[in-house]
């Protein structure tokens, strides 16, 4: 037969000589007798009785342990106890002696712990088997008459240790071997005939459990550990033979006689007799020995033979630092040396043995890389050898690390579909599809519905579970859409995917009404969502589903699906779409918007002012549709009360304009009204001829708008053919009565419309007209009468001023009112005082206090003209604004605004201190002295320019004059205090030379055209300066002068 | 794990009938289409519960070739149970079954439940024993008989279950005798009435130990 052992392999490398000979060395006169190794080094024992410990390096150290021959020794794995047994005296007397490895004494022997004699009860029997417990608490020791000695406690103590003898038989102990469970601590004895074992958890209390009535050679057991379950292995002849706690377990053919077994990692090492000596390897050139030894290593997880070969006969088997090493009887070490994991997977890939590869990748916690690596090249060799389902599955154990487009190229052809489909499905399952995955996918399932008719496993795969989605279900739309557009369907649906499933039903479709019908079933937001983006379509395929949808949408929706929980529904606030956003899309639709709008109406919804709006258009577009007068009517009506309703907050320069675009006249002269666009009914009116219309609106809104008659004349005029007279008159008499045309402009009016109207037609209006303004004429020629007189009155004041002689009669000084006395003052303004009330009252001291304010007043009101005349912008805006711009610029020339007073005024101003102070008559060649007088000499001065003004312009002034001096008046309380005030500041004569020196200053930059006022003058101190600025507003005489007096107005 | 009973199974048959297979499926649940040849004996374990009872499976799997016959034989004795099993596609399989049957009965005890299995049954279009043809064998020799697959796992766990019920059955009539371990039958620790770790029962302990061997 030929394959009656395991795959074999070659993981180990056997070395020669690894110690140099050094061993051999050592055992020159003496043999080996015993070997154990452990806590990092070898221990060999010999027949003299000596110990050598070797450390990996060689390195020997000797010691030693019996004055006769070493026979047992037992080197604890993690502690440096060792222990031995062996004879210090001939004869039968074994002696336990235990070692600790890690204390010298000065001979370079290790400390010993203890020293007990081992022996079965009281007969002296040679120890044929010693094992210790790696706790180090347990030691068993068997006898070749087949008595086994179990010492609990401390091993390194005599004392705390018990012995008990545990069997009592007759054939030799060949194996011991000690299995500590979570539970249970068992000791496995093999003896030359049979297999047992005890059961030591409890002290005094051992169970021995019979196993097997074959034993085995000594040193042919072994206990297999790091397993999941550890195995006491036996080698016999045939096989080697397990055993559990519990039994026999499984068993291992292998032939030949087995000399020794040792157990390391998961590699058994079996050393058999061979007789197959041309199989040595020895290197020896001598004679290959004819009874070679056959090293066999087992892996037993994976059942392989992994390692076998000859040596000549070998002695032990030691595991350490790693690695096997092998000890011949001509004391040469061997070093078996496991190849690294690498190396031995080439070794396997070679061969083609991925399957093997992999396993021993797998037990050997190869990295995944590494792995994906393995399955990869195992696919290869798969594809290669036409087993494509095979290396999918190896390739499908890649997925997540290699490059899913490696396999797919090699599937691509499409035999392989079915293949390809699988390693999809993986992928997928997996996560690690991309989009283009899915796509192919699903291609995939398509093609493969197509020739094998395997529909299912398209539905299967989109139907799968939420929880193992591991598609994109967007692109399995797309795909599912041109392949199978049913599944398309049906995935869009599962998935809540509602845009694709509209999409779908309208497209593909055109299933409106099952669409509207999903919608319905969405949530609000989702319903808005997709009634916003696809109501376009569904209201035009399916006019009345969608708009019955849309009412319930806008007013209370509640999905389907709620309602049918009542429950829920109840505490669900029902949820209003805003209706403005599906107004447009009803574009071709009038009569379902209207229906719509109506609807929400009747709900009683707030609408916005667009819907209004728009409502509103589309009555007047359906009702500028219909044919039937009644309906007409009908909507007429309607529109008319929703334009009416205050509650519809409709856009009214919007809704007019729809009005007009429909010539809805209804609405539009409501809307005129609404808005007070009376003009502009007036206009429908005349466009539609309707003198009567005509009429009564400018009856109805004339006190609201007058020109609304002065319009209707014209209209009357220009427009109609025939106007009638009564209309004619009344329009007339209207404007003649609240003056809204001048007289001129009617006639203007009248003559140049097209149409005949005679004389008589407006012959009443012209008397009356004509009467009224010479009415007017006759009371401005009186008022100018009257004007010219006063001007001739105050010229001749002026002339007896001038040329004439006062007489200054005053015998009482205006200020005390006590007789006059010298020295006094007199001014030529008929007032005289003392000098020293004159002194303690002036302000100036060339002006009469008492005429003073009134002085101060005329001149600052010449200055605020003066101020005035500059602002020629002011005027201009005035003449802009003004209606009657002439009035603006007669009253400008009233006020002197064209006439040079200016220099005499500052002639006058200069020479004014003449009896004090040297005057500086510099510049002005027109200079006079005035003296005392000077103050009245200037008004004189004033009342000259003011001759030169123009009599219109005079009257005005006239009148400003009156309005000043009245309010004078008022103010010369006021004044008199100032004068009080300025009165004391004067007292102070020290003060008032520089004062006029300052002025001579300011008269010198006079020359440069700049008003010697302009610095003394304090806008702030000076009562009229607002009244100055105001004047043109609130001159009350400004009006009547402007409006009726003025000869020059019309 | 604790157990009520601890029942042993050999697996025996021809080379290639599928025994690792049924034995894989059974402990592991899986099938590997490959399989090395089993060389010796491969040996599996499970939990299984009949009557409320925790029972241990051990089971082994026997090499078919007749150059282990020596060592497999060892495996009879102490074996509770045993699935006889031949491949339902190749008819010499079934024609073995005879030498497989005397072999067992010989080297184990009479008690033995022996179960014939018609493996492969998912190879159906390569049949060529019929199920017929099992069925009679097993009544002619007094065996359960059951077509399985192991590919598939058809079958699988009632035929190791029905086995095992079998011999439950057998234990209640008394009809084995339980303290041998010889018959393939082990009480567990907790349920054996001489367990020694119970306290109390100390002092008849370490003569129960030795008497029960």
């Amino acid at each position: 037969m030929a394959f009656l052992e395991w795959r074999k392999f070659h993981f180990f490398d056997l070395k020669k000589d690894v110690d140099e000979g050094k061993i051999a060395e050592l055992f020159k006169e003496s043999k080996v007798t015993v070997t154990c190794s452990g806590n990092n080094h070898i221990v060999l024992g010999d027949s003299n009785g000596q110990i050598f410990l070797c450390s990996r390096s060689w390195h020997v150290r000797t010691f030693r342990a019996y004055e006769l021959t070493v026979e047992l020794a037992h080197q604890l794995r993690n502690s440096p106890l060792l222990v031995t047994i062996g004879q210090d005296e001939t004869g039968i007397n074994p002696l336990i002696k235990v070692w600790d490895t890690s204390r010298f004494d000065k001979n370079g022997t290790p400390f010993c712990c203890r020293i007990s004699r081992a022996i079965p009860g009281n007969r002296p029997v040679h120890a044929s088997c010693l094992c210790v417990h790696e706790g180090a608490q347990l030691m068993a020791v068997g006898f070749v008459d087949g008595s086994l000695v179990l010492y609990r406690g401390d091993i390194t103590r005599d004392r705390s240790s018990k012995q008990k003898l545990l069997r009592d038989a007759s054939s030799t102990v060949t194996g011991l071997a000690f299995k500590t469970t979570s539970t249970n601590i068992f000791l496995f004895l093999a003896t030359d005939s049979a297999v047992m074992v005890y059961n030591i958890t409890h002290k005094d209390k051992e169970v021995k459990f019979h196993l097997d009535n074959i034993g085995c050679a000594k040193k042919c057991s072994v206990l297999a550990e790091s397993m999941i379950e550890s195995h006491f292995m036996v080698g016999r002849n045939d096989a080697i033979y397990c055993y559990t706690a519990d039994g026999r377990g499984p068993c291992y053919a292998v032939d030949g006689e087995k000399v020794m077994l040792e157990w390391f990692r998961s590699y058994l090492v079996i050393i058999s007799k061979t007789t197959r000596p041309n199989l040595a390897i020895t290197n020896d050139n001598q004679s290959a020995p004819s009874q070679g030894d056959l090293i066999t290593v087992l892996d037993i997880h994976n059942k392989f033979i992994v390692f076998s070969a000859t040596v000549s006969s070998i002695r032990s088997v030691l595991n350490e630092w790693g690695a096997f090493y092998i000890l011949d009887n001509d004391n040469r070490l061997y070093h078996l040396d496991e190849k690294d994991l690498q190396s031995k997977l080439s070794l396997l890939f070679k061969k083609n043995l991925y399957d093997v590869a992999i396993r021993i990748a797998k037990s050997q916690q190869y990295d995944s890389d590494g792995l994906v690596n393995i399955f990869r090249q195992y696919g290869d060799h798969l594809c290669d050898k036409g087993d494509y389902v095979g290396a999918i599955e190896q390739y499908i154990k890649t997925i997540g690390k290699l490059e899913p487009s490696y396999v797919i190229r090699k599937f691509l052809d499409s035999q392989h579909i079915e293949k390809l489909t699988m390693y999809l499905e993986a992928l997928h399952k997996q996560g690690h599809a991309t989009e283009d995955h899915t796509t192919l996918l699903l291609n995939c399932y398509t093609k493969l519905n197509n020739t094998v008719g395997q529909s299912n496993s398209l539905k299967e795969f989109i139907l799968m579970k939420e929880g193992d989605l591991n598609y994109d279900v967007d692109i399995a739309i797309k795909v599912c859409r041109q392949g199978s557009p049913a599944e398309a369907l049906m995935l869009a649906k599962k998935h809540e995917k509602h845009d694709w499933y509209i999409k779908l039903q309208i497209e593909d479709h055109q299933k409106y009404v099952d669409v509207l019908d999903y919608i319905s079933n969405l949530t609000f937001e989702n319903a808005e969502f997709y009634m916003k983006k696809y109501g376009n379509i569904l209201i035009q395929n399916a006019p009345y589903e969608s708009t019955q949808f849309l009412k319930r949408l806008c007013t209370n929706y509640n999905s389907h699906n709620s309602l049918d929980n009542s429950l829920v529904g109840s505490f669900e606030l029902s949820q209003k779409s805003d209706p403005e956003d599906y107004i447009h899309l009803f574009l071709n639709n009038s009569e379902r918007l209207v229906e719509f709008l109506e609807y929400l109406i009747g709900e009683g919804c707030i609408l916005s002012t667009p819907v209004y709006n728009t409502l509103l258009e589309h009555y007047l577009h359906v009702w500028g549709n219909l044919e039937n007068v009644s309906e007409r009517n009908k909507y007429a009506q309607k529109t008319l009360k929703l334009l009416q309703n205050p509650d519809i907050k409709y856009d009214k320069s919007q809704a007019l304009v729809v009005c007009h675009m429909h010539s809805f006249s209804e609405g539009i002269l409501y809307l005129y009204e609404e808005q007070k666009l009376y003009q502009q009914i007036l206009r429908h009116h005349i466009t539609k001829n309707d003198t009567s219309s005509i009429l009564a609106c400018c009856r109805r809104f004339g006190h609201q708008e007058p020109t609304l008659w002065v319009q209707a004349l014209w209209s009357c005029v220009r427009d109609t053919k025939n106007p009638p007279i009564d209309l004619l008159n009344e329009i007339l008499t209207v404007i003649a009565k609240e003056r809204l045309l001048s007289p001129q402009l009617v006639v203007d009016a009248l003559g140049t419309g097209s149409v005949d109207i005679t004389l008589g037609h407006i012959r009443s209006y012209l008397t009356n007209e004509l009467q009224q303004e010479q009415k007017k004429t006759k009371e401005i020629s009186d008022l100018t009468h009257n004007y010219r007189k006063d001007t001739e009155k105050l010229k001749e004041q002026l002339e007896t001023l001038k040329s004439g002689t006062i007489v200054i009669q005053g015998s009482r000084c205006a200020a005390c009112h006590h007789p006059l006395e010298l020295p006094t003052i007199h001014f030529l303004c008929q007032h005289s005082y003392h000098q020293h009330c004159f002194q303690s009252f002036c302000e100036e001291e060339n002006e009469c206090p008492a005429c003073q304010p009134e002085n101060k007043n005329l001149l600052e009101l010449l200055k605020a003209r003066e101020y005035n005349k500059d602002l020629h912008e002011t005027f201009h805006s005035q003449l802009e604004k003004a209606q009657d711009g002439f009035s603006v610029a007669a009253e400008y020339f009233g006020r002197g605004v064209f006439n040079k007073y200016k220099v005499i005024r500052d002639e006058v101003r200069e020479t004014a201190p003449a009896d004090k102070i040297e005057k500086k008559r510099v510049v002005e060649p027109e200079v006079r002295n005035y003296g005392l007088g000077a103050e009245a000499r200037l008004r004189q001065v004033e009342k000259q320019g003011q001759v030169l003004i123009p009599t219109s312009e005079g009257r005005v002034r006239v009148q400003e004059h009156r309005y000043s001096s009245s309010l004078e008046a008022k103010n010369r309380r006021v004044r008199v205090q100032e004068h009080r005030y300025s009165s004391s500041l004067e007292a102070n004569i020290s003060n008032y030379v520089p004062k006029s020196y300052e002025r001579k200053r300011e008269y010198s930059g006079d020359i440069a055209g700049t008003n010697p006022f302009e610095s003394d003058y304090d806008e702030s101190k000076n009562p009229f300066a607002s009244e100055d600025d105001d004047y043109d507003e609130n001159n009350p005489f400004r009006d009547d002068c402007d409006k009726n007096s003025n000869p020059f107005y019309k | 794990m604790s157990y009520a009973y601890l029942f042993k199974y050999i697996i025996i048959g021809d080379t290639g009938v599928g025994k690792s297979c049924l034995l894989l499926q059974f402990t592991d649940k899986r099938f590997q289409p490959v399989h090395d040849l089993t060389i010796g004996v491969e040996f599996g374990a499970r939990m299984i519960t009949i009557d409320g009872k925790q029972i241990k499976l051990q089971i082994w799997d026997t090499a078919g070739q007749e150059a282990f016959r020596s060592i497999t034989r060892s495996y009879y004795r102490g074996a509770a149970g045993a699935l006889l099993v031949y491949d339902i596609t190749r008819r010499e399989t079934f024609n073995h079954l005879t030498t497989w049957l005397d072999d067992a009965r010989q080297h184990s005890n009479s008690n033995m439940v022996i179960m014939l299995i018609g493996n492969k049954s998912d190879l159906e279009s390569r049949r060529e024993v019929k199920k017929e043809e099992g069925e009679a064998f097993a009544r002619e020799h007094g065996l359960v008989f059951m077509e399985t697959s192991a590919k598939t796992a058809a079958n699988v766990e009632e035929a190791f279950i029905n086995t095992a019920k079998e011999i439950y059955e057998k234990i209640q009539e008394g009809v084995f005798d339980i303290n041998n371990e010889a018959n393939g039958i082990k009480i567990g620790p907790q349920h054996s009435p001489t367990n020694p770790s119970l306290p109390g029962a100390g002092g008849a302990g370490g003569s129960q130990g030795s008497s029960c061997c």
